[in-house]
């Protein structure tokens, strides 16, 4: 039988009976959709968070405290140690090669209040550095100047999420007044947005000198991380090594499993952010493909009736000349044709889904190419798999059986 | 030509009760012969019709069509020879409701390997052979009369150009003026020199062959010439 011919009556058989072809084929239309808008949703949401790891800044070497140092064996949180200070970020400033900028932090959570309205919040001391080494970019006023450092000014540069829940949305800030732990810091500047959402929200924040946060919020001098700019992307990994030995050395500790610091790359961080991602792409688009599963036996099952059904068919066909493999190649192009029609829909469907999830619920979707392709892929390795058993028994058929078959 | 020498057939049932079918026939058709074999149900004539037509194989006993043994051929090979060399038409018609007729037509020249130019010209000129005029071609089978269906199934069987055309009770589901219709175009085919079997249990419809074998108990009673072969009028009335 001649390929043309076999797709010919395939297209014959199928619109003979367009309804049941169509709820058979809905289950892989279900199927593949769903594995297309979750593979979106997990792409989405991995590409949302990469985009928010580089718009921390670009080449960027962390260092963290790492366990307190405690008497005995017992350690406490990480990063809760006091372990870093204002000596040790000017160690590396002057003797680590190839880094850009360095900059000094400290971080508290706080509640603030501007008049009737007030928010607990992240407040970070700060030298000026800080905007070069995370691309923070001030949309209305100055970000913190050296002089309010060592002035220990009570200024305070705003993210936009706190400057509207603060002074209500895109309100002017600068000028006003703001009061932490009652004291009163005036607003100097509010930043551009960054993005980001829920615990990850990079806008919700307030900037303050760090020498201000350090002695009139904090009490001590201590710093909550050190975030280093390299000048290079190739100079990530060379940096990351000597920050880590010049602490080593400065901390007077010989084994580096016992370092009471964490130094991390921004690509060490999208590196876990990806794997969680990943790891949720994986569940979503399992459940998914479960429901293709399920679609895949209807089709079987549809196939096997069909089969049944046509018994005639199949014995009139084997009495005027169809070979065994002429009979299994009409059925098996049959469901494959199904499947690939199903998947065809299923992958239109589940497009228009995550476009409509992105425009109407606010979530980051991304349809890649490949979900695209596995899904065709796998609708018609679906229709041959689920197809062949069915092909095979309608093949087997034993024309005389067939012919009288009621 | 049809040559048969002690075929036999046994079905294995359950519990060791076998059944034969078919007890030692030996049977001859020249080419151009018009043989009705007959016999009441139960007697082999199926089975006999079954394996005449390369649907079965026998348990023992040749089979030659046109000088090949075919009696131990593959599934394939049976197919081949079914297709090319072989048109059955059968008491329920067989025809594929949703099809046009002309599709029906069509369908064992899509095992063929016939040019596609070549195959709607090969439907045409068959389906007038049979007799169904143009304007039923493109209605679907289903919308057909009971002779009509027939009509169409007898130009399935010729549209291959087989030399040999096998009718099981080709008049069992029709009336008996549609039925001499019908036999009548068979005696027309058998004027233009193709070889037919035709399986009846009715002598009536026997009688219109040249010549009649009479089969039973899987044995043959007897086989003689139709001196006097019925023929029936008026097939030009389409019905």
């Amino acid at each position: 039988m001649r390929l043309d011919d076999v797709a010919e009556e395939t297209v014959f058989s199928i619109s003979s009976n367009k309804v049941r072809s169509a709820l058979t084929i809905l289950g892989i239309v279900v199927g593949i959709a769903s594995v297309i808008v979750m593979v979106a949703i997990g792409q989405g949401a991995q590409a949302s968070i990469t985009n928010s790891i580089a718009s921390a800044g670009s080449n960027l070497v962390q260092v963290f405290p790492g366990f307190g140092a405690g008497g005995g064996a017992v350690r406490g949180a990480r990063g809760a140690a006091l372990t870093l200070t204002i000596a040790d970020a000017e160690a590396i400033a002057t003797q680590v090669q190839g880094i850009s900028a360095v900059s000094q932090e400290r971080t508290t959570r706080q509640q603030v209040i501007a008049g009737a309205n007030n928010t607990n919040t992240s407040i970070t001391g700060v030298l000026p550095a800080y905007a070069t080494v995370h691309n923070v970019q001030v949309a209305d006023g100055n970000f913190i100047q050296a002089q309010d450092v060592t002035q220990v000014s009570r200024v305070a540069v705003l993210g936009p999420t706190t400057r509207d829940d603060l002074f209500g949305v895109g309100a002017s800030a600068v000028g006003k007044t703001i009061r932490i732990n009652g004291i009163g810091f005036q607003v100097i500047g509010v930043t551009v947005a960054k993005g980001g959402t829920g615990f990850n929200n990079q806008d919700d924040v307030v900037y303050a000198p760090l020498t201000t946060v350090q002695t009139l919020l904090i009490g001590d001098t201590h710093l909550s991380n050190i975030a280093v700019s390299a000048s290079s992307a190739a100079e990530v990994t060379p940096v990351q090594q000597s920050i880590t030995d010049l602490l080593l050395t400065r901390h007077k500790i010989s084994n580096a499993a016992n370092a009471d610091f964490t130094v991390l790359s921004s690509a060490d961080i999208a590196a876990t952010a990806s794997t969680v991602t990943g790891t949720f792409t994986i569940v979503l688009a399992s459940i998914a493909g479960i429901s293709l599963l399920v679609g895949g036996i209807g089709i079987m099952n549809m196939m096997l009736t069909a089969v049944t059904e046509r018994t005639r068919e199949i014995g009139l066909r084997k009495a005027v000349g169809a070979r065994r493999a002429d009979i299994s190649m009409q059925f098996l192009a049959e469901s494959v044709a199904l499947t690939f029609l199903g998947g065809l829909v299923g992958v239109l469907l589940g497009i228009g889904i995550a476009a409509g999830l992105q425009a109407f619920a606010g979530i980051t979707t991304q349809v890649s190419i490949g979900s695209v392709l596995l899904a065709a892929g796998v609708s018609i390795g679906i229709g041959v798999v689920f197809g062949y058993y069915p092909a095979l028994r309608a093949s087997g058929m034993n024309p005389v059986e067939a012919l009288r078959y009621q | 030509m049809i040559e048969i020498e002690n075929l036999c057939k046994v079905y294995h049932g359950g519990l060791g009760a076998d059944t034969v079918a078919l007890d030692g026939v030996s049977l001859k058709v020249e080419d151009g012969e018009f043989v009705a074999i007959m016999g009441p149900s139960g007697s082999g004539k199926s089975t006999l019709m079954n394996i005449l037509g390369c649907l079965d194989t026998p348990t023992s006993g040749t089979y030659r069509l046109d000088g090949e043994d075919v009696s131990q051929l593959d599934d394939d090979e049976l197919a081949d020879i079914r297709n090319l060399r072989i048109g059955f038409v059968f008491q329920s018609f067989n025809l594929l409701p949703r099809a046009t007729v002309m599709r029906n037509v069509l369908v064992p020249l899509l095992y063929s390997g016939f040019k596609k130019s070549e195959r709607y010209d090969r439907a045409a000129a068959s389906l007038e052979a049979a007799g169904l005029p143009e304007a039923f071609w493109e209605h679907r089978s289903n919308e057909l009369s009971g002779g009509q269906m027939q009509r169409v199934a007898i130009a399935r069987a010729l549209v291959t150009d087989p030399g040999l055309i096998l009718a099981d009770e080709p008049t069992g589901n029709l009336d008996t003026k549609t039925g001499e219709h019908i036999l009548s175009t068979f005696q027309r085919l058998n004027d233009g020199g193709r070889t037919i079997v035709l399986i009846t249990h009715e002598p009536d419809i026997g009688e219109h062959a040249k010549r009649i074998v009479h089969v039973q108990d899987g044995l043959i009673l007897s086989d003689e010439v139709n001196a006097v072969q019925r023929r029936a009028g008026g097939e030009s009335d389409a019905a």
